[in-house]
């Protein structure tokens, strides 16, 4: 139960402005705000380009929202005429919204390339990127509105199309043929109706699998990608201590050729040194 | 108070993160970005309750220290939760005259005199930046919440109000004086989070009866000035529905001395014993691996890992009572089950390679992605699981290893028969001078314990006896002289503590045979089963609580804040039992006391206990206290 103490905190601000006018100091009312414009032309460059990708997505959001029960509609067969959308429509919506998600990631992209090249102190960076993580987190969300919508939409066709199996008719009706030719039709027929629906049923388990599947993909896709950025930093440590190793091996090498050298010439020297000294003994004696 | 107190801080706190307004359930907001600037206070308070990574969800992009180095971030608006001191109100006024944010919103964890926030504000004009102020809250948030109910006072300044700087003989009667006003601001922080005016009883004639009056005489100011009143308003309605008042007892460190050194057996009363435990983190000392070094080589570096143990961690919940052995066995089951569901997850796999040869596979595949989406979707969870069981077999392994080699569970049985005044098997003096059974500092606590549980004083030859073999085993001496004063002087005021009766069954040869198949293989540390005992501040809060009539606490003096006239009579006016209570150790508290109390509540249905104290210590650092003040 926190007190809210603005309103005291105005009230001091003013005792201090009438104090302040009684002891004859400066009149600070009369200062322009100098730092407003200096505010305005930082806020152009990275926040406003961050809020502007915000309103863009949030427009999105509504948009999908505004037409969801609509979208989601499908194959009820009473609904009302006047809102009803055709497929046509429906994939409109599909294909504008993922153009739409698609140039909301770039221009992410781009602001964080962007950042990169930027010199500014490490505090900004950190609080740009952690800005950049959050946008990204939101387009996240409102992509998986979209696609649960349009899951829901592929699974309501799909159970539809089930329930139109009965709409099969058999309305042919030969009059030239003999009856037991039109019971061999009919037998045929029925046979053939069989057939068909088995492998109807396997198809439309084979497609509810599939979206599953797409689903499973997507969530693999996005961790694969996690994992390339550590890979990536990975593969150029391996790079840089493969180098490091081959220029240490050749370093010893030197060093053992360097060794064999001043053994043998320490050895030079001593030899000589003796012959030296028998020299000078023998010129002596 | 049907929240608990650490959800209403979180709850205060992440409306403060919301700008001072009340937060949106709408899952896909829009992200409003943020900065939060605190002092060491307030990353006391916050880290407990919410986690870097929640942060970010509620928008905060940085998290700065007050008195760091920062840089301007011009567009951005600021959170500021600091303590009002000349210092922090001074950086406060450096910011706003470097211009470093767009806007501010300044809280303070206790309330703000008139005389600084008339600095700010001077500060501002000068700056001009008046309109960027745009809010000033007093958040009244100056405690720490470590547990559901459980609860310290402060983490940074604590010598300050330590045990130690309270009994200290040469004290002052101005530090006094700050002492208690330190602890009743944050009581009172503490009552007005918690939104309920409490019936306070306190014992006479000590540290506790000083904080009891000034709070008493604080809340009937708040009280009375009826327009700035904290305890009123539409918020506290919620929690208003329980018509009774809670009771609020008030200890004294000085009434039990042998709890905060006594030996412990369950589980987080033993981590913060034996590790090191500070604000719900524990870090552990890990050796790289067992290979022999060879001659010449550097030596093994050991590498501190920590660990935070949280609300989330649905293992800690349900074990951090339990005796040891039952969490070892319970970190084995936890172990088994996550095997299983992992061997599951790779049958998946198998299953998946087979399927090629087949043709008519298709109906195979049916249920293999149903059953692959569940794992997947099951996977973060599962990582959860093994990162919990990893952590929690570190620290108990941790735990295991100081206990095999300072032999706790030997110092545990003996002090609680000590306690309990039923026959000893071994001598006090065997114990002492056995070279490898504990630490000298181990010995110490187990030979005050026994100073202060004996009904008379050893006589002078015992005495000098343990002395010198104290000596020998290379223990210091000084908190014996403290002992001994304390105890001259308690056996005046009163008669000395009583543990009460309680049992300890050794399993001693069973557990091995049950053990030899589990990780933890519990080789000659006995079993120890505990019975149920009440320490003495758990035997005052229940006479106090049901109004039973006992000697001890018939004279405990009487504080209703809400009545008119402050009355100088202990006869309470309520006559029934009371739901909630909270407990409160002027001078320090611990684990194994907190632990006691929540078996209590857990025995009694309906009845809620918080735990409070001025400082959490462990044994050591106790013992540190009682040899300063034994040096005077």
């Amino acid at each position: 139960m926190a007190a809210d103490i603005t309103l005291l905190f105005k009230a001091s601000v003013k005792t201090v402005k009438t104090r302040n006018k009684a002891l004859g100091l400066i009149d600070s009312s009369s200062r322009e705000e100098p730092s407003g414009a200096k505010r305005a032309r930082a806020r152009d460059s990275f926040s406003g380009r961050a809020r502007e990708v915000i309103s863009n997505i949030s427009k999105l959001k509504d948009f999908l929202l505004q037409h969801r029960k609509e979208y989601v509609n499908a194959g009820s067969v009473m609904c009302s005429d006047v809102s009803r959308m055709t497929d046509s429509e429906r994939d409109q919506i599909d294909q504008d919204a993922q153009i739409f998600m698609r140039t909301c990631a770039d221009a992410i992209g781009q602001l964080r390339s962007e950042m990169g090249k930027q010199v500014v102190s490490t505090q900004v960076k950190n609080h740009r990127a952690a800005v950049l993580d959050l946008i990204e987190a939101y387009l996240r969300g409102v992509c998986k509105l979209y696609s649960e919508q349009r899951a829901v939409r592929v699974k309501r066709v799909v159970d539809k199309k089930r329930f139109n199996v009965d709409l099969w008719e058999d309305n042919r009706v030969d009059d030239d043929l003999s009856p037991e030719e039109i019971q061999m039709f009919e037998q045929e027929n029925q046979r053939l109706v069989g057939e068909m629906n088995s492998l109807l049923d396997e198809v439309r388990q084979i497609e509810g699998k599939v979206v599953e599947i797409s689903r499973l993909q997507e969530i693999f896709s996005e961790k694969v990608l996690q994992q390339e950025t550590e890979i990536d930093s990975i593969h150029q440590l391996v790079v840089g201590a493969t180098e490091n190793v081959k220029e240490g091996n050749e370093d010893i090498r030197e060093a053992i050729k360097n060794n064999a050298g001043f053994r043998v010439w320490i050895l030079f020297f001593l030899v000589m040194c003796s012959f030296s000294l028998l020299f000078l003994d023998w010129y002596d004696g | 108070m049907a929240a608990s107190v650490r959800e209403k801080q979180t709850a205060a706190l992440k409306r403060m993160l919301n700008f001072n307004a009340p937060p949106l359930k709408n899952t896909t907001a829009e992200p409003v970005w943020k900065l939060l600037i605190y002092d060491r206070f307030g990353q006391d308070i916050i880290s407990p309750l919410l986690s870097v990574k929640e942060l970010r969800d509620m928008g905060i992009t940085l998290h700065l220290l007050l008195h760091s180095d920062r840089d301007p971030i011009p567009d951005v608006p600021a959170i500021y939760f600091v303590m009002p001191t000349e210092e922090n109100i001074d950086r406060i006024c450096q910011d706003l005259r470097n211009q470093l944010y767009e806007s501010y919103y300044l809280n303070f964890i206790s309330a703000i005199s008139r005389s600084k926030l008339e600095d700010i504000a001077s500060a501002a004009l000068a700056a001009n930046a008046v309109n960027l102020v745009t809010k000033v809250f007093d958040q009244y948030l100056n405690f720490i919440t470590l547990e559901d109910d459980m609860f310290i006072l402060c983490n940074q300044n604590k010598e300050h109000i330590s045990y130690h700087a309270i009994n200290k003989p040469d004290i002052m009667d101005t530090d006094m004086d700050g002492i208690m006003d330190t602890i009743v601001d944050s009581l009172f922080c503490f009552f007005v989070t918690l939104g309920a005016v409490p019936i306070i009883r306190c014992p006479r004639g000590n540290a506790a009866e000083m904080v009891a009056v000034k709070l008493d005489k604080k809340l009937r100011e708040n009280l009375r000035d009826a327009r700035n009143s904290l305890f009123t308003g539409d918020t506290m309605g919620t929690g208003q529905f329980s018509f009774q008042r809670p009771l609020f007892v008030l200890a004294d460190r000085n009434l039990d001395l042998a709890t905060p050194l006594h030996h412990t057996w369950t589980y987080q009363a033993l981590i913060h014993d034996v590790l090191d435990f500070h604000l719900n983190r524990v870090s552990v000392e890990e050796s790289q691996g067992s290979e022999a070094s060879p001659a010449g080589a550097r030596p093994k570096k050991k590498n501190k890992k920590s660990y935070d143990l949280t609300a989330a961690d649905k293992f800690w919940q349900k074990h951090k009572g339990s005796p040891f052995p039952e969490v070892a066995e319970a970190v084995q089951e936890e172990l088994d089950t996550y095997r299983a569901q992992e061997d599951e997850v790779k049958r998946l796999k198998s299953i998946m390679g087979l399927e090629g040869e087949d043709d008519g596979a298709i109906s195979m595949l049916s249920d293999n992605t149903a059953k692959l989406t569940s794992a997947v979707s099951s996977l973060p969870e599962l990582l959860e699981k093994k990162r919990l069981i990893d952590l929690h077999t570190n620290v108990a392994t941790a735990v295991l290893d100081h206990i095999k080699s300072r032999k706790l569970d030997v110092y545990f049985e003996y002090e609680e028969k000590l306690m309990s005044k039923s026959t000893l098997d071994k001598s006090l003096l065997d114990i002492i001078s056995d070279p490898d059974a504990g630490t000298a500092e181990d010995k110490m606590r187990l030979f005050l314990i026994y100073y202060i549980t004996s009904q008379q004083p050893p006589s002078e030859a015992d005495l000098e006896q343990y002395k010198r073999a104290l000596v020998d085993a290379g223990c210091d001496l000084s908190p014996l002289n403290y002992i001994k004063q304390w105890k001259a002087f308690t056996k005046m005021a009163a008669t000395p503590a009583n543990y009460g009766s309680s049992g300890v069954k050794p399993m001693g040869l069973f557990s091995r045979v049950m053990n030899t198949g589990s990780q933890f293989v519990m080789e000659g540390v006995k079993n120890l089963v505990l019975k149920q005992h009440n320490l003495p501040v758990t035997r005052i809060l229940d006479n106090l609580m049901e109004m039973k009539s006992n000697p001890e606490t018939d004279d405990y003096r009487y504080f209703d804040p809400k009545m008119l006239r402050g009355s100088e009579s202990s006869i309470p006016r309520n006559k029934n039992p009371f739901q909630e209570a909270i407990v409160f150790v002027v001078g320090g508290g611990n684990y194994i006391e907190y632990q006691n109390l929540v078996d209590y509540t857990k025995a009694r249905q309906g009845k809620r206990v918080l735990y409070g104290c001025s400082e959490l210590f462990n044994a050591a650092q106790f013992m540190k206290q009682l040899s300063q003040l034994g040096q005077k």
